[in-house]
């Protein structure tokens, strides 16, 4: 058996899926794209506002019954930069933050920008102070998350 | 009921010479001699099987279930992520509470080293509508958390480097592990940054084996070998949406809820009052070094707080001899833990087994001296389920 050449049979996963974002997350992005705004759910319950919207509160157990604007700045609430670069991902370096917007009781994430990613410390340092954001809008908008992101207030 | 059997692969990058159906062939075989069981003794099977797409075989454990048992055992899956080997466990052992079983065998496979790549797989266990975009994969879930316990608690970049190098060097005493490396604190802070603050060595390596318990009621074990007996164990489930988990009163997404709901649970029943003082061994699933201090609080060894500081007396305790014993309190991780080796799907089942090994004092060369009483824990699903498992040498009550 020691001297058996080991088989290796090569395979490759490419499957094609459309994923559904369902009413509530459809009406989050339509105000996104078309009204470049941030929008939540609030909860009956806890009166928390849901950000990203959902129907329904997991922590009162109650759909959600109103739509709420919520501000475009808000708090880093944890970050990290992506420094290396991984197959199939985008290239580094990347900041990504959960960022609670005013108004908001839940963290939404997305990419910072307006920092030096030349100097990983250095933004690091900032981001560690749980500076305030504000939401940056994309001239193109799709109707996805990536319609915009966060940049570092002055 | 006790863990009468223990078995384990060796775990590597990849074991291009077994098929699956021999890692598991091998690992169940282990735990049943082990255990002074055959095959025929084998009342249900529970296999812990993570994410499909590492191994690229959807449903892989179906083509292994004649590995472990006859055919005609009831069968089960268990996907927990990271937490998916201790999930096994726990339903085994639920299995042998409803008395639907007498004996167990509980395994869990990785067969991730097939995976050419798996951050992009990783990517893909999170949510496509709102997160997926922002390169969420496990690394940048756990740097997440390390960069909010470094501006909640102040840790600093040298905690996570020194706690990594200190699994490292624990790794060296188990034949098991993956990667054997004698690294200084400084080559750990010069490894390349994966995701701020988190360095490659102190992130877990791609690894594969099988790991295998065998768990049986008290009254099928009379007259056998040495067993580790079940003193108490809890397993929860928290809320999905990390972004929830900032600004919420139980706790955020670094306090662990679900494993201080766990410990709490499994102390209880395990009349632990004091788990700093009376547990001997502690393995805790961490798959980078700053996701351990995440656990050290929900086990009582400190509060929030004092984490850095625990830290510190971890690594000065260790001065010197290296052992792993000269710390507060019990031996963290005298395996080395997941940085040493991290075969997803087993991961978990593996902390159990450890410290299985070690109440029996049957651990080899990583042995802890007089380990009579230890605790694992579980982890998965981007903080999302712990459990903690209590086991000991005497059976409950005493001998």
């Amino acid at each position: 058996m020691t001297d058996t050449e080991l088989v290796t049979v090569d395979g490759v996963w490419n499957f094609q899926y459309r994923y559904f974002a369902g009413e509530t997350a459809s009406r989050f992005f339509a105000e996104l794209r078309d009204e470049r705004r941030i929008v939540g759910r609030r909860c009956p319950g806890c009166q928390r506002v849901l950000v990203p919207a959902r129907s329904w509160c997991d922590r009162c157990f109650l759909a959600t019954t109103e739509w709420v604007a919520v501000g475009t700045e808000g708090v880093v609430e944890a970050f990290t930069v992506l420094t290396a670069a991984f197959p199939g991902l985008p290239e580094p370096p990347l900041a990504i933050a959960y960022v609670t917007l005013d108004g908001a009781g839940t963290a939404l994430l997305n990419f910072v920008d307006g920092l030096d990613l030349a100097d990983i410390d250095a933004s690091a340092a900032l981001l560690l102070d749980r500076p305030r954001v504000e939401v940056m809008f994309h001239d193109e908008r799709h109707g996805r998350m990536t319609d915009f992101h966060f940049r570092l207030k002055d | 009921m006790a863990i009468a059997g223990v078995g384990q692969t060796p775990y590597r990058r990849a074991h291009a010479d077994a098929s699956t159906g021999d890692l598991v062939f091998r690992a169940v075989s282990e735990a049943l001699n082990d255990a002074g069981f055959d095959r025929g003794d084998v009342d249900a099977v529970v296999a812990g099987v993570a994410p499909d797409a590492l191994a690229g075989v959807n449903c892989i454990e179906k083509s292994v279930i004649g590995a472990a048992a006859p055919p005609g055992a009831p069968f089960f899956r268990v996907n927990t992520g990271g937490a998916t080997g201790s999930s096994a466990m726990l339903a085994a052992m639920t299995l042998v509470a409803a008395g639907r079983a007498d004996v167990v065998v509980a395994f869990a496979l990785e067969r991730m080293g097939q995976a050419v790549t798996s951050q992009q797989v990783f990517n893909t266990i999170f949510d496509p509508i709102y997160e997926k975009d922002f390169v969420l994969t496990t690394i940048t879930m756990a740097a997440l958390r390390a960069s909010l316990l470094m501006a909640r608690y102040g840790y600093t970049e040298r905690h996570w480097a020194a706690l990594a190098a200190r699994n490292h060097r624990l790794a060296l005493k188990n034949p098991l592990a993956h990667l054997h490396r004698d690294l200084t604190v400084e080559a750990v802070l010069e490894s390349p940054l994966l995701a701020w603050p988190i360095h490659l060595y102190e992130a877990c390596p791609m690894s594969e084996g099988a790991c295998a318990l065998v768990i049986a009621a008290g009254d099928r074990l009379p007259g056998r070998g040495p067993v580790a007996w079940v003193h108490g164990a809890a397993s929860y489930s928290d809320s999905y949406a990390m972004g929830d988990r900032f600004d919420r009163p139980e706790g955020t997404l670094v306090d662990l809820v679900t494993l201080r709901r766990a410990a709490e649970v499994a102390y209880r029943q395990a009349g632990i009052a004091d788990p700093a003082k009376e547990i001997d061994v502690v393995e805790i699933h961490a798959p980078f070094s700053s996701a351990e201090v995440m656990a050290y609080p929900p086990l009582g060894l400190c509060t929030p707080e004092d984490g850095p500081a625990y830290v510190d007396a971890l690594i000065d305790g260790d001065a010197g001899g290296g052992s792993g014993g000269g710390g507060p309190g019990p031996v963290v991780n005298p395996s080395g833990g997941p940085m040493a080796a991290n075969p997803v799907s087993a991961t978990a089942m593996i902390r159990i087994a450890e410290c299985a090994l070690q109440v029996r004092g049957a651990a080899g060369d990583r042995q802890v001296d007089g380990a009579r009483r230890a605790v694992a824990t579980g982890q998965g699903g981007a903080t999302q389920f712990s459990s903690a498992c209590v086991l000991a040498a005497e059976p409950p009550g005493g001998p």
